[in-house]
């Protein structure tokens, strides 16, 4: 055949040329618009006519032999001849370019004919030109190459040039289809719709493929990012398996020589290329995902596309919330079979998870499929509305089963963390999410919807600390009238929750309605009254909060401290009766000082719980206790003194009665000694409260007694007689004094005094 | 949301009736109430019940119409039945098909409108105080622990919905890639690889998925599972060109807990379900009970509709009985779901689903055409796929119409439950408080 005398030559130009010139080709070909015309094809000979004329089935070794090694660029005699036993009995033009070039005239020509089909109606297109089977055998032959069984070509590994090419061809392969499409009645485009329709199938194979291997090379983020790349050995073990297939096969040689010859940007770059951090891909692999992407899209593979991406994506996050160490649990789990510690634990690991997803993962998932899917924003947002949303209605039922757990005042606070979290958390992943999105507003609603349960949970666990004051009715009182532990948890458990003094506004305010709404009526009237009667001067708002209320001494107060109240009044009542215990009333005094002070005390320590309770609250608060106060003294001291003070009988016409004073130092004594013994084992735990209880009683009853002696003392026989009456001198008293309420157990007086 | 004022707003339709309680409290009211409630629950039931004398039901007479699909005449009387059903909503609504999507959401109406009913019955305008004796003291715990379980399959179900989603997609493919003409190869390899995604999809969230639990190696995501990447898939015909069916597969599904299993949870939620027998057997024993069977079948039907993880040993048998009367519907329904069941476990199918089961079959069809495909197809064939394809569009049209709409259902029986146990709960505390010394 003269084809064959004639190509040697060529061909071995070809061969030199290829090296560098191809590749060239080809991306000038892509660069340039399918209609300009190619510059530069010095080594692509045959003219059109020629090859149009080339009869297919005609010196196929010689065509199989110009394709790849166009491609693979160095082909060695040993090579040419084991393609020639492979190659395809059909015989393509020798060169890609040129016939792109055709293939995007007769697009164009299929167009416009088309557009004339339009108005006219009459013009049949021309039979499809050779050109259209060159170029489908041409890429074909690349797409084996590429994907072959033995030795798959890695997309990452392909020259920026190759890769390119391959695009190039694909694009150009899916105008081409679509174009013949528009002939699909007309039986004689049948032939050539299969044609390229299949092989636009193998290439999206191939590209799905890709697109899927690229889509797993990802590595999750630390949580705590490491600045370092990734250690080199980590890439090469990665690519490993790879490597250890080349040298079986047949290309794995040229391969390595391709790595001497051309510059391969991506090997080099492989083992210095970062992959980011922050988002998990290398840009390199980014900017593939996002060429693949495209090109499936173009050629109608977008569902594909999507589904590869949406999988990978979903495990891909499924795995980083696992490393978070956020585990799925069933509701019924969570509900019925976990101790409250360990879901403790889960709630502290999931609000974690939650603020990582918001914070880092959420806004990932977007950065990538907003570079992945650069020209098709509308896939972008669907992928990952739905990508996302699976991830919040997971982590939102969590919460809602933690909602229906049974009600406990210690799971207040983890309650309100929850609560928190969703509040806050949530709206920070708004920006992400198109506008008026479906998703979002399904998110948002469950999420509302899990905050009014946990809310409504709340308002009854305080509803349930009402109800465990109201059942303290242990007929044993604390000894020594020390503070109750009811008041210490109360009034420490408010302290607390008074932490989150805002959120909880927020949820009575927004929750408790809901919640009285629900139980009957009753219980809502006397809940709300029982706040407002023992303190008088506060007004309850559950009817208008908008009114002013002109008059200073009401104020207006909101459904949270109204609950606040509440449980103070329920504790002072509890307390009062409480106080009844004890039968001597002094003890029930200091009872009542003890607690009423380590409640002010705890109170005015706290900011959020005073600005609370206001002012007003705790001058009543104050002046109760100096009425306890006082009442105590007059109780205790009351009769020591008037033993001092009254003079009666003790001076008959200006002289004093022996008998009678012996009996009153003889009194005094036995009362004073009967005071100390019991009193100090009286407990007063409040340093203050204790020194100012000491001061007063000692500034009551020295100077009484002082005067007393002074008035008196002379009186009594020096010696024995004054020591036998004048027991205690004024120091000595104010020692004894300051010895009182030290709760002394050894002193079983104070106790058998109850 | 739907589900979060579902509560009120349906039980105005009520709320007559409810009105009539609060006045009259009477054991005669009682009784009234609950053999209203017993008839009402029959009569729901009986409209989902297959009408007797067409075929029992579209999913048996789709049976033998894609198997041998030699025989040409099966195919065409498919699609033709297909369209039908669908044609003529307003003249005569023909009765669902038996577990169809539109069956389900009628289902899950029903559900909605029992439970309702109940709630109505059991709770509003009820002297709080039975609930602290028995019989009820012991039921209503008993309900909601099944109420709770019932919860975990709605969130089950839901994750089954959206892969069924992820099926209509991959369905989806194949109907575009097979309506285009001519059928070239290419499109008809497109087709065949989207559907063994999906045959091989629905096989393995059937069952590898289930395994997740067993095999408790921590990593949940450890669900990859590979075809041998480059290998042929099976593909039948001799081609020089690989076709890789599926490639390396993922499970498409969000996966509950590790150790969660369906089949466990049913047979918890069933177990110990006794009715009331004797004096019991006519007071308000008997809605808690009727509640819990209801309950226990809905969701029990929707576990053998819809994938979900680790149904193997699902049981087939609810402890209905079947003298109630209220009970008939309920055990018709049953025992025909049951029989489908039985017969999915032999031929491993992916769930219940009317349309799920159609398009495997269709699926398994397509596939084999497109084994035995050449270019060009003559007359002949082309009609033959038109009509499958067809099927398959018509298929996934339902699905994309109704899974949204069911996916929401399935949320709103979620929260009505989570919502009527708060409301339950409430009344229990409140029968605690009375009891307690302290005025209130």
């Amino acid at each position: 055949m003269d084809t064959d005398k004639e190509k040697p030559i060529p061909e071995d130009q070809n061969n030199v040329d290829d090296q560098k010139k191809q590749p060239q080709d080809l991306q000038d070909a892509a660069n340039h618009a399918p209609l300009s015309t190619t510059t530069e094809t010095p080594v692509s000979p045959p003219p059109p006519s020629e090859t149009t004329q080339v009869d297919v089935g005609d010196g196929e070794g010689d065509v199989a032999k110009g394709l790849p090694e166009s491609e693979e660029v160095v082909p060695t005699t040993s090579e040419e001849d084991q393609q020639q036993q492979e190659a395809s009995p059909l015989s393509p033009p020798p060169d890609l370019p040129k016939v792109s070039q055709e293939i995007d005239h007769y697009i164009t020509s299929l167009l416009s004919s088309l557009k004339q089909d339009v108005s006219s109606s009459s013009s049949a297109p021309e039979t499809v030109p050779i050109c259209v089977e060159q170029f489908a055998v041409l890429f074909e032959a690349k797409i084996d190459e590429y994907d072959s069984v033995d030795s798959p070509v890695k997309w990452n590994r392909l020259t920026d040039e190759d890769s390119e090419s391959f695009l190039d061809a694909i694009h150009r392969i899916s105008k081409l289809y679509s174009a013949l499409c528009e002939f699909s009645s007309d039986c004689q485009f049948a032939y050539s719709i299969n044609r390229i329709g299949t092989v636009l199938q193998r290439a999206m194979s191939y590209l799905e493929e890709e697109f899927r291997f690229l889509m797993e090379d990802y590595k999750i983020p630390d949580s705590d990012y490491h600045q370092n790349p990734v250690p080199p050995e980590k890439l090469n073990d990665q690519h490993l398996p790879e490597g250890d297939e080349t040298p079986e096969q047949n290309q794995g040689s040229e391969e390595k020589d391709d790595d001497d010859h051309l510059p391969r940007p991506t090997n080099q770059e492989e083992n210095v290329d970062i992959c980011r951090p922050e988002i998990g891909y290398s840009d390199e692999g980014l900017s593939n995902l996002r060429k693949l992407s495209k090109a499936m899209i173009q050629g109608g593979y977008e569902t594909e596309c999507c589904q590869v991406y949406f999988i990978t994506r979903r495990n891909a996050l499924e795995e980083t919330l696992h490393k978070f160490g956020s585990e799925k649990h069933s509701i019924d789990d969570v509900v019925q079979k976990m101790n409250w510690e360990s879901l403790e634990r889960e709630i502290m690991a999931w609000i974690k998870t939650f603020k990582q997803c918001a914070n880092s993962e959420f806004p990932r998932e977007r950065k990538i499929s907003d570079f992945v899917f650069h020209d098709y924003p509308q896939v972008s947002e669907s992928i990952f509305s739905t990508l996302t949303k699976g991830v919040i209605v997971e982590l939102v039922n969590f919460s809602e089963a933690v909602a229906m757990t049974k009600r406990a005042a210690e799971k207040l606070f983890k309650f309100l963390d929850i609560y928190e979290t969703l509040r806050d958390v949530l709206p920070t992943v708004d920006n992400l999410f198109p506008k008026e999105s479906v998703h979002l507003e399904e998110i948002k609603s469950e999420a509302t919807l899990t905050r009014s349960r946990l809310g409504e949970a709340m308002v009854y666990i305080f509803c349930e600390l009402e109800n465990s004051i109201k059942a303290d009715t242990g007929k044993t009182p604390v000894p020594g009238g020390a503070v109750h532990p009811l008041t210490r948890y109360t009034i420490n458990y408010l302290k607390y929750a008074c932490e989150y003094k805002d959120t909880l506004e927020q949820v009575f305010r927004e929750h408790q309605k809901i919640e009285r709404a629900d139980s009957t009526a009753g219980s809502d009237f006397d809940y709300n009254t029982s706040g407002s009667t023992t303190s008088g001067v506060f007004e309850n708002n559950s009817s208008n909060n908008n009114n002013k209320n002109s008059n200073d001494q009401k104020i207006q107060i909101s459904p949270f401290q109204s609950q606040l109240l509440t449980v103070m009044d329920l504790l002072d009542q509890n307390l009062e009766i409480k106080s009844k215990l004890y039968k001597d009333l002094s003890l029930s005094s200091i009872f009542m000082m003890n607690n009423g002070r380590y409640i002010l005390q705890k109170v005015r320590g706290s900011p959020e719980v005073s600005s609370l309770m206001g002012d007003a609250w705790c001058r009543k608060r104050s002046s109760d206790l100096r009425q306890y106060h006082k009442n105590y003294q007059r109780e205790t001291w009351g009769k020591l003194l008037h033993c001092l003070m009254n003079h009666e009988g003790l001076n008959v016409n200006g002289k004093v009665v022996k008998p009678v004073l012996k009996e009153r130092f003889k009194s005094f004594n036995a009362m004073f000694d009967e005071i100390h013994k019991t009193q100090s084992g009286w407990v007063v735990s409040d340093e203050q409260l204790q020194s100012e209880l000491r001061v007063s009683i000692s500034n009551m009853v020295i100077p009484a007694y002082r005067a007393f002696l002074a008035r008196y003392g002379q009186t009594l026989t020096p010696g024995r007689q004054t020591e036998k009456y004048v027991k205690h001198q004024p120091e000595e008293i104010e020692e004894l004094v300051d010895e009182l309420f030290d709760g002394n157990a050894a002193n079983p007086a104070g106790r058998r005094k109850l | 949301m739907p589900g979060g004022n579902d509560g009120p707003g349906f039980l105005n339709r009520i709320s007559i009736r409810r009105n009539q309680v609060v006045a009259m409290e009477s054991h005669d009211q009682e009784l009234e109430d609950l053999d209203i409630f017993q008839k009402n629950t029959a009569e729901r039931f009986a409209d989902l019940l297959p009408p007797p004398t067409p075929a029992p039901g579209s999913v048996h007479s789709s049976t033998p119409k894609n198997n041998g699909n030699s025989d040409q005449t099966p195919s065409s009387i498919s699609a033709s039945e297909s369209p039908l059903s669908e044609h003529n909503p307003l003249s005569q609504p023909a009765p669902a098909p038996l577990l169809s999507i539109e069956w389900f959401r009628k289902l899950l109406d029903v559900f909605l409108c029992c439970e309702a009913e109940y709630k109505a019955v059991i709770v509003m305008g009820r002297d709080p105080c039975q609930f602290n004796k028995p019989p009820l003291d012991r039921l209503i715990p008993d309900l909601l622990d099944r109420s709770i379980k019932a919860l975990d399959v709605c969130n089950a179900v839901t994750n089954g919905v959206e892969l069924v989603r992820h099926w209509q997609r991959l369905a989806q493919i194949a109907v575009v890639a097979l309506e285009q003409r001519p059928i070239g190869e290419g499109q008809v390899r497109r087709a065949k690889k989207a559907l063994s995604t999906l045959l091989t999809s629905m096989a393995f969230d059937d069952k590898e998925n289930g395994g997740v639990g067993n095999n408790n190696h921590g990593k949940s995501t450890e669900r990859t599972w590979s075809f041998g990447r480059r290998g042929g898939g099976g593909s039948a015909a001799g081609n020089s060109n690989k076709d890789r069916t599926g490639g390396t597969f993922r499970s498409l599904s969000w996966s509950m807990a590790k150790s969660w299993s369906a089949a466990k949870q049913i047979q918890a939620m069933s177990a110990n379900l006794i009715a009331p027998r004797g004096v019991e057997a006519n007071g308000l024993a008997m809605p808690v009970y009727i509640m819990c069977t209801v309950l226990v079948f809905v969701m029990w039907s929707l576990v053998a509709a819809f994938p979900c993880q680790e149904r193997n040993g699902l049981s087939t048998h609810i402890p209905v009985p079947k003298q109630l009367g209220w009970a008939h519907a309920i055990t018709g329904l049953q025992e025909k779901i049951a029989e489908e069941w039985k017969k999915k476990e032999k031929k491993g199918t992916a769930g219940l689903l009317e349309e799920i089961q159609r398009m495997e079959k269709l699926a398994q069809s397509l596939i084999e055409f497109s084994d035995a495909f050449q270019f060009p197809l003559e007359d002949e064939k082309v009609d033959e796929v038109a009509v499958q394809v067809a099927e398959l569009a018509d298929i996934c049209r339902k699905m994309e119409e109704g899974l949204a709409p069911l996916q929401q259902q399935v949320r709103e029986v979620f929260h009505r439950i989570v919502r009527s146990r708060a409301e339950v709960l409430d009344v229990i505390d409140q029968v605690g408080k009375m009891s307690v010394p302290v005025p209130y």
